[in-house]
């Protein structure tokens, strides 16, 4: 065993998790570094090593695992400065990805403007050829036009191709046969992306814009994974590097590369997957898992112990992603979030100060009130000893610029202004953690919550109690938890492929080469993690809807079927159950259409014993450091602090409180309780 | 039997007389409302049963208060959550104090507030200190409602009755028991068999909304909601006026037409005067056409509801949507026109057409003082391009509504080319594919990408409407009704008028069949496509100010031609397309800009 290394790189720092072979786990966090995001990895692993006392290239030699999570991807679509990307695309369908089947996301404005271009209109090349919903050539692949597209393509100053041919995922002949005909033109592409490789199945737009967002993403994306092999190899590394992905699990660089768009909002996910193993442990298999860090509220339904997958309607960046993802919701609403007054009403976010200027208490030079300056006017964090003993906080410079933007505008004290600020923070969290609830039609009052990131711990009581939550679980690692996450994520494998047919018209053979087809490809690809073949589940099923609908279900496949006429029927009247139970509804007299299969597999890997370091007073008294005012109520109260760090395993504390951790604060109401579990997270009881 | 739709609408007064509110605590409540009006609305989506509730978005809700005011909505369609307040009002007169905790009610007649008969309005009051606080109403447009045929629009009868059951305001729940001898009868008054699942759905979600606002009542407290909801209707109303005041005081009219109705009754006409009087506006379609003998009118609720929405997207977006901005538009439309129709006319398909004419002539008008954003949100089809046949895979007929995504009617704004496919406020539908729906129908989708040329030349350029050829592989009949070709849609501020709309059925065969204004029932054989070349955007601004950099990247999109770059926007471009040469010709550019602003300024 060696040492084994989580790495999750944020907007801010690159959070670094490691666990040593006598399973002791370290916390670090290192500087992002966004021009280059391998040097501030690199150095992060430089402070680890000296942790452990070790010279880099030793610690290198020695780590059995490195795990990534990286947001090259979303920073390249954030800024939109992917590679010159063209699109060779079916004749007469040159402008779906503009279309976006009729979608816009402001219904109120004329002027609302368009997501930028990933192909211009001119770099999008139709190309006669025509296949029909079984794959059968209509028309075939004009060669000529391929080879005089690539060249106009090349002549725009393309470097990245995608091709999007119509029911490709049934026949991928022609998109085959065109990336051919592009390598023969243009060999020094950069990339090519077939709409079959990366989204196979339908419909058109869905296919098209995800296929077009791999190939803008996927240059920048393999040159960095290379680059950083390259270093951590120079470094002595002689392992595996993984790559985390959007639905939850790792895979090696070669799928990652191959499949770039599957790393698009992969960060948050990695702090779900924490979350869902340090709930497990404690019990705990429904909740909300709440990341509030400084400009973004990360939010997760986690039930049964699994996160709540999306497979359709997922749109990043303005763009439609076809690809299964952990259905992770993002809102503007983050300590950074800047509050104002509009015609009186008081508002907060989503415009955030981020970490520059950042909050106005930290006295970088921001001069807009926001959340953080509000905790620290309500007492909740402290104004010296914040981050780590690093930083303090210029509690004066927030009053005065509350009572300026929000108390004087509204006639009221910097308390009330401070509060107000809170509350409608905590609002707008609560109902964005109420809209995500409803639309998997979940109750809050049945889950609990687990808050994590740099601000979860402060605002974590107050959103349960706007939403009505009784348990709330704060780990001890909770501000690196997405460095856990990335390092406890298992291999994954979640694909769907398109095959249409009314199910009492399905063609058994069919289905049975989908399977194959499926099963193979899975076993290919985990071929490089050499994982052993117990460590490995496969689970198919067949995605099914009633005609009319867009949303499919996954409906769960035996082992060896020979789909005949008897099981096809049972696996009817399982759509049908499915149906009912989800849906409360079904149609038994309606024959339900089978839309493709999709197959989800796993390579488990190791996870570590506990999550953080936990200190060693079981009584909370001992480990009191002072009194401070902090507001729950319009009256200030005389609130006891305690050092987090000194806290183990069975300490209670009531609140109210404040318990510090040295980059975050527990904030504990009154007639709340908290307690020290076994693996170190706060069990807070509201 | 109709009630007093202009009574109804009138400006209802608050719930208390200035109750001091905490402006922290009206924010929070008014954030618990929108999002309370999401979470029925989604729970439509997700025990409704037919694709129309579940997939393609045709639902809202909306909260109102006890008067009958329009506290939160959620984001729907746009026309359909205005027309949420009528017919709850009219509820609330009919039934007075014989409401109860527990009730939930339905309602969908023209003629009592209601847009047209296949919009169900599903409520419920909400009782605090025992009096009614709140209602809850849930808003969705069914895909049946009986009549003499189905699916809701009968451009066949030229009266209410044949359209489908008319239902004024009814009990369905009384006090938390399901009234079984009401809603068998909805039951079988509809061809749908989701029908009853679409209709329990619409009842859960009333029932939820009105489950949750209880708990805001509780929390909060009657008093404390009833001040929230006045302070945030009063100062959105406030922000309507400040607006609306930076507009000059003034009447300003425009007068509009509709091709023809489904009967080919021609040029259908909407006069509107739009007055702005110190932040107030008032809508008068006084002088609008009131033929008795044509077919399609827009009920009063529709007429209404497609006025607050138009406004709306002239105004800022970030205005709430509530009744502090609903009540500061007054809406007058004479007894008798095509916008307010006789009793007992049919209203179906007038939601289409004239309903969206009045969004045209709205914003026409207000070209004259905010021209900007005065840009018609409305579209220009008669009733979609309906396909039918027998399916040899099946053996069994099929009906193809040519519902898949198509470019058309799409106008730009100051600043923003016209893009996407339709107009910013249906954005929220979601439209079929190419790949699934031929897997569902025997046909093959053969283009519909942007016809060069075809949107509105403007210093912003209106979007190109699309080529849409569909070939069927089966004998099939069409029929549909085709608007938008004598009167395109218009440019706005001096931009040039889409390409008008033009289908061709047998299209390419030795025997086309132009559509004039109905095809009733024409046959195709097997092979044979039909083409609607789809009408283009208005442009906005004169074509001679667009910046000729952005007049070359259109050609080189192939937007605009090289010819129509000079013949429109006055630019002459020199090199050639295919070998990506082109180049603008500055000299001849300036020159021939001059001369044509010249010779528009001799024309006049």
């Amino acid at each position: 065993m060696g040492y084994r290394v989580g790495v999750d790189v944020g907007g801010t720092f690159t959070d670094l998790l490691c666990v040593t072979p006598e399973g002791e786990v370290l916390l670090d966090k290192a500087p992002s570094t966004t021009e280059d995001q391998s040097v501030g990895v690199m150095n992060g692993l430089a402070q680890l090593a000296e942790r452990v006392d070790l010279p880099l290239e030793e610690f290198c030699s020695q780590l059995e695992i490195v795990v990534h999570g990286t947001t090259v991807g979303d920073n390249t679509m954030i800024e939109m400065n992917g590679a010159e990307t063209g699109l060779l695309v079916s004749k007469g369908h040159r402008d779906e990805i503009e279309l976006r089947r009729g979608f816009k996301e402001e219904i109120w404005d004329p002027a609302f403007p368009a997501p930028a271009a990933i192909a211009r209109r001119r770099a999008r090349i139709p190309i006669p050829e025509r296949l029909n919903y079984e794959g059968d050539v209509i028309e075939a692949l004009d060669e000529e036009a391929v080879r005089r597209g690539v060249r106009r393509l090349e002549k725009l100053g393309v470097r990245s191709i995608a091709v999007m041919f119509l029911f490709s995922f049934v026949n991928p002949e022609h998109e085959r046969r065109a990336a051919e005909i592009i390598l023969e033109e243009f060999p020094d592409v950069e990339r090519i992306s077939l709409s079959h490789e990366v989204m196979p199945r339908g419909p058109e737009y869905e296919r098209v814009s995800t296929t077009l967002v791999n190939a803008y993403i996927a240059p920048k994306i393999a040159k960095y994974i290379n680059h950083l092999q390259t270093q951590l190899r120079t470094a002595g590394y002689a392992g595996q590097l993984l790559v985390m992905q959007s639905t939850g699990g790792v895979m090696p660089p070669d799928y990652v590369s191959r499949r770039a768009v599957s790393t698009l909002a992969s960060g948050p996910t990695g702090g779900v997957m924490g979350a869902a193993l340090a709930a497990g442990r404690a019990g705990v298999s429904d909740f909300v898992a709440m990341d509030m860090g400084g400009t973004s509220f990360d939010v997760c339904l986690v039930r049964d112990d699994r996160p709540e997958i999306k497979t359709d309607w997922i749109w990043r960046y303005r763009y439609y992603i076809g690809l299964p993802m952990v259905d992770v919701q993002s809102v503007g609403a983050g300590g950074g979030s800047i509050a104002y007054v509009d015609q009186g009403t008081l508002l907060v976010g989503p415009e955030s100060a981020g970490s520059q200027p950042g909050p106005v208490c930290y006295g970088r030079g921001g001069t807009r009130p926001t959340v953080t300056d509000a905790d620290v006017v309500l007492g909740y964090l402290p104004a010296d000893g914040f981050a780590a003993g690093r930083m303090s906080l210029d509690i004066d410079g927030a009053r005065k610029a509350i009572a300026r933007d929000v108390g004087d505008p509204l006639g009221v004290d910097v308390i009330e202004a401070a509060r107000g600020i809170a509350r409608i923070v905590n609002a707008n969290m609560a109902n964005e953690t109420r809209r995500i609830l409803a639309s998997h039609g979940a109750d809050p009052a049945e889950l609990s919550l687990i808050a994590y990131g740099g601000n979860g711990a402060v605002h974590a009581w107050a959103i349960a109690q706007e939403l009505g939550i009784h348990r709330v679980l704060i780990p001890k690692g909770a501000p690196a938890f997405s460095a856990l996450g990335v390092l406890v994520a298992d291999y994954v494998i979640d694909q769907v492929r398109s095959y249409v047919a009314p199910l009492s018209h399905v063609n058994p053979q069919r289905l049975i080469d989908l399977r194959s087809a499926l099963v193979g490809e899975v076993r290919r690809e985990f071929e490089p993690a050499g994982l052993s073949d117990d460590l490995i589940d496969v689970d198919l099923y067949l995605q099914m809807c009633y005609q009319g609908q867009n949303f499919d279900m996954s409906i769960p496949l035996a082992d060896g079927s020979g789909f005949d006429e008897d099981e096809m029927a049972e696996l009817g009247e399982l759509f049908h159950q499915h149906h009912e139970a989800d849906r409360g509804f079904c149609f038994r007299e309606q024959e339900p259409l089978v839309r493709g299969m999709r197959v989800v597999a796993r390579g488990h890997t190791p996870k570590p014993d506990r999550f953080a370091e936990l200190g060693t007073e079981s009584d909370a008294e001992s480990a009191r450091i002072g009194t401070r005012t902090a507001y729950f109520g319009p009256e200030g109260l005389d609130v006891p602090v305690y050092d987090g760090s000194l806290l183990g395993v069975g300490a209670e504390i009531a609140g109210p409180a404040l318990v510090q951790e040295p980059f975050t604060v527990v904030v504990l109401p009154p007639e709340s309780t908290a307690r020290v579990d076994a693996d170190g997270n706060y069990v807070v009881e509201i | 039997m109709r009630a007093d739709l202009e009574a109804l609408a009138k400006p209802r007064p608050p719930l208390t007389d200035g109750v001091e509110i905490d402006p922290v605590v009206a924010e929070v409540i008014r954030g618990g409302m929108e999002t309370i009006c999401f979470e029925m609305a989604v729970y439509v989506s997700r025990t409704a049963t037919t694709p129309l509730l579940n997939q393609s978005n045709e639902r809202n809700a909306s909260i109102l208060d006890a008067n009958g005011r329009c506290a939160a909505v959620s984001v729907g369609i746009p026309q359909l959550m205005l027309a949420s307040a009528l017919p709850v009002r009219f509820a609330i007169e009919h039934f007075g104090d014989d409401m109860h905790p527990g009730d939930v009610y339905l309602a969908n007649d023209p003629y009592h507030g209601g847009g047209h008969l296949p919009d169900y309005n599903v409520f419920a009051p909400v009782f605090a200190d025992g009096r009614r606080v709140l209602m809850a109403s849930i808003q969705c447009h069914h895909g049946d409602t009986g009549g003499s045929v189905p699916g809701g629009y009968n451009v066949s009868v030229n009266n209410i009755w044949g359209e489908g059951l008319r239902v004024p305001a009814m009990k369905v729940v009384d006090a938390g028991v399901e009234r079984t001898d009401v809603l068998e009868m909805m039951a079988v008054n509809n061809r749908q068999p989701g029908h009853m699942g679409d209709l329990r759905s619409q009842i859960g979600s009333a029932q939820l909304g009105a489950e949750r606002l209880g708990q805001i009542l509780e929390r909060f407290g009657a008093e404390t909601v009833e001040a929230a909801v006045d302070y945030f209707i009063d100062s959105t109303g406030r922000r309507f006026r400040d607006e609306v005041r930076g507009w000059p005081d003034g009447t300003y009219t425009a007068e509009v037409f509709g091709d023809h109705d489904p009967w080919g009754n021609p040029d259908i006409r909407i006069n509107v005067a739009v007055t702005v009087d110190d932040g107030r506006l008032v809508v008068d379609f006084t002088g609008t056409d009131d033929r008795d003998e044509l077919q399609a009118w827009s009920s009063y609720g529709n007429t209404r509801a497609y006025s607050i929405a138009q406004v709306a997207c002239i105004t800022s977006p970030k205005i709430p949507k509530n009744e502090g901005f609903f009540e500061s538009i007054e809406v007058i439309v004479p007894e008798g026109c095509v916008l307010n129709p006789p009793y007992g006319k049919p209203v179906s398909a007038g939601t289409h057409h004239p309903g969206t004419e009045v969004g045209e002539a709205i914003a026409l008008a207000l070209q004259a003082v905010a021209p900007e954003r005065a840009v018609p949100q409305v579209y220009k089809t008669g009733i979609p391009t309906i396909m039918t046949g027998e399916d040899p895979r099946t053996g069994l007929p099929f009906t193809d509504h040519s519902a898949e995504t198509h470019a058309g009617w799409c106008t730009a704004a100051a600043g923003m080319d016209a893009w996407g496919a339709q107009n910013a406020s249906f954005g929220n539908l979601w439209k079929a594919t190419t790949e699934i729906n031929e897997s569902l129908y025997p046909h093959l989708q053969l283009d519909r990408d942007y016809r060069i040329d075809s949107g509105g030349p403007g210093q912003w350029r209106g979007l190109c409407g699309a080529h849409y050829i569909k070939r069927t592989l089966v004998p099939c009949e069409i029929y549909t009704y085709v608007v938008g070709m004598k009167y395109p849609m218009p440019g706005v501020a001096g931009g040039g008028d889409g390409a008008p709309n033009k289908l061709t059925l047998r299209y390419g065969s030795d025997d086309p069949f132009v559509v004039q204004h109905t095809a009733d029932r024409v046959p195709m054989e097997a092979g044979q496509s039909f083409n609607f070349d789809y009408g283009g955007g208005g442009g906005w601004g004169d074509a001679l100010d667009r910046d000729p950099t952005a007049v070359l990247d259109d050609v080189l999109d192939e937007y605009v031609s090289v010819e129509g770059a000079e013949r429109d926007y006055g630019v002459v471009l020199t090199g050639s397309l295919e070998d990506l040469t082109l180049e603008i010709d500055e000299d001849a550019t300036a020159a021939l800009r001059e001369e044509r602003r010249n010779g528009q300024g001799e024309q006049g």
